[in-house]
């Protein structure tokens, strides 16, 4: 894999920047990806938020400090372009976060790119239902696999806050999954 | 047998304590170590097209480009006027701002009270109330931080003589001051 500093060089040199672009996308795109997906839960929907979130990256690569990784950086873009457009649908819709978020994973149900059995859908059911924090814990620890410091980085918590989210998120998904 | 005297009897490792609670929640939050972390599936039952990363690159470029406003050449004659044109607005701009700008700063304190209410009221802020929570310490808040007019003691009193028939109704108990 490429350094990330030679990456960010070649990203800020017009001369390299599409190439560096191209390889910053292949790089993150299936990480990225899954991140989001997991958020919006819709393919066409995480396509569209992918897509944004790899422009603002390219447009505002001038204004990475380098004060945390490219990596975490990217991610944190990411996270807000999908609960921005989360926040906007409720909003256009004119219904809540939560009832939107029921919406989303009803829509599960019919979706030709989502093949789970009842368990994965009433997993669905069980992390729509976590506070936004708890969530994100959740999917990235989860699914992801993120160390914590790495996920520390992207939203902004203590490893110790991190921990506790994540143990009650697992602890309700739980009770969820065990009730009828 | 004696308590104290076990107690003294008994030793931890050194920093046992320090590091406790950073050791339980890593126990807390590691799912290998519960017994029910068999009920969670590992996949989520996601899919997505075929072939939807090969393309994702091209259409990324295709969205930047039209992103991109085109640059169109300005006629040479006209880049004249255009300057000359520019000249004097910027003249006549600086002259405006010059003796305006002094007092248009905004402030925080210019901002009326409706402006920030109405920036509560129309936007999402997404804060939780434990977020809330966590950045106002209850301990520190005080009646006059919610309500603007103060609430005297004497008001209080009158309010209770005038509303409240039998002072038992509020069932207060000597803990309840």
């Amino acid at each position: 894999m490429i350094a990330e500093e030679t990456l960010l060089n070649d990203l800020k040199q017009l001369e390299t920047q599409a190439k560096a672009f191209e390889v910053l996308v292949n790089t993150y795109k299936e990480r990225l990806y899954w991140h989001i997906r997991r958020i919006v839960l819709n393919h066409d929907d995480t396509d569209d938020v992918l897509q944004n979130t790899f422009i603002k990256v390219f447009k505002n690569i001038d204004g990475f400090k380098g004060d945390s990784k490219l990596y975490s950086w990217m991610y944190r873009i990411a996270t807000n372009e999908a609960l921005t457009f989360l926040k906007k649908n409720s909003n256009k819709l004119g219904i809540s976060n939560s009832e939107l978020q029921d919406k989303m994973v009803s829509n599960l149900q019919a979706d030709v790119y989502f093949e789970g059995d009842e368990i994965q859908l009433k997993l669905q059911k069980a992390i729509a239902i976590l506070p936004e924090k708890q969530k994100l814990v959740f999917n990235m620890k989860y699914y992801q696999e993120m160390k914590y410091e790495e996920i520390s980085e992207v939203l902004n918590t203590s490893v110790g806050g991190l921990k506790a989210s994540y143990h009650l998120a697992v602890k309700k998904v739980e009770l969820y999954l065990k009730g009828d | 047998m004696n308590r104290k005297k076990n107690k003294k009897n008994f030793k931890t490792p050194e920093g046992y304590f320090e590091g406790f609670s950073d050791r339980l929640l890593d126990r807390m939050s590691d799912i290998k170590d519960n017994q029910e972390s068999s009920l969670l599936p590992k996949s989520d039952g996601f899919k997505l097209p075929d072939g939807y990363f090969d393309s994702l690159n091209k259409n990324i470029q295709e969205k930047l480009n039209d992103d991109i406003p085109k640059v169109i050449a300005l006629n040479k004659r006209r880049k004249f006027y255009y300057y000359v044109a520019a000249a004097v607005a910027a003249i006549v701009l600086l002259t405006i701002g010059i003796r305006t700008n002094a007092i248009d700063e905004y402030t925080f304190e210019s901002l009326a009270k409706t402006e920030i209410e109405d920036y509560f009221n129309n936007t999402e802020l997404g804060l939780s109330s434990y977020e809330i929570a966590e950045v106002i310490p209850v301990d520190e808040l005080e009646i006059s931080d919610i309500l603007d007019n103060k609430i005297e003691e004497k008001n209080i009193i009158d309010y209770l003589d005038n509303s409240i028939e039998n002072i038992e109704e509020l069932n207060l108990t000597d803990y309840e001051y």
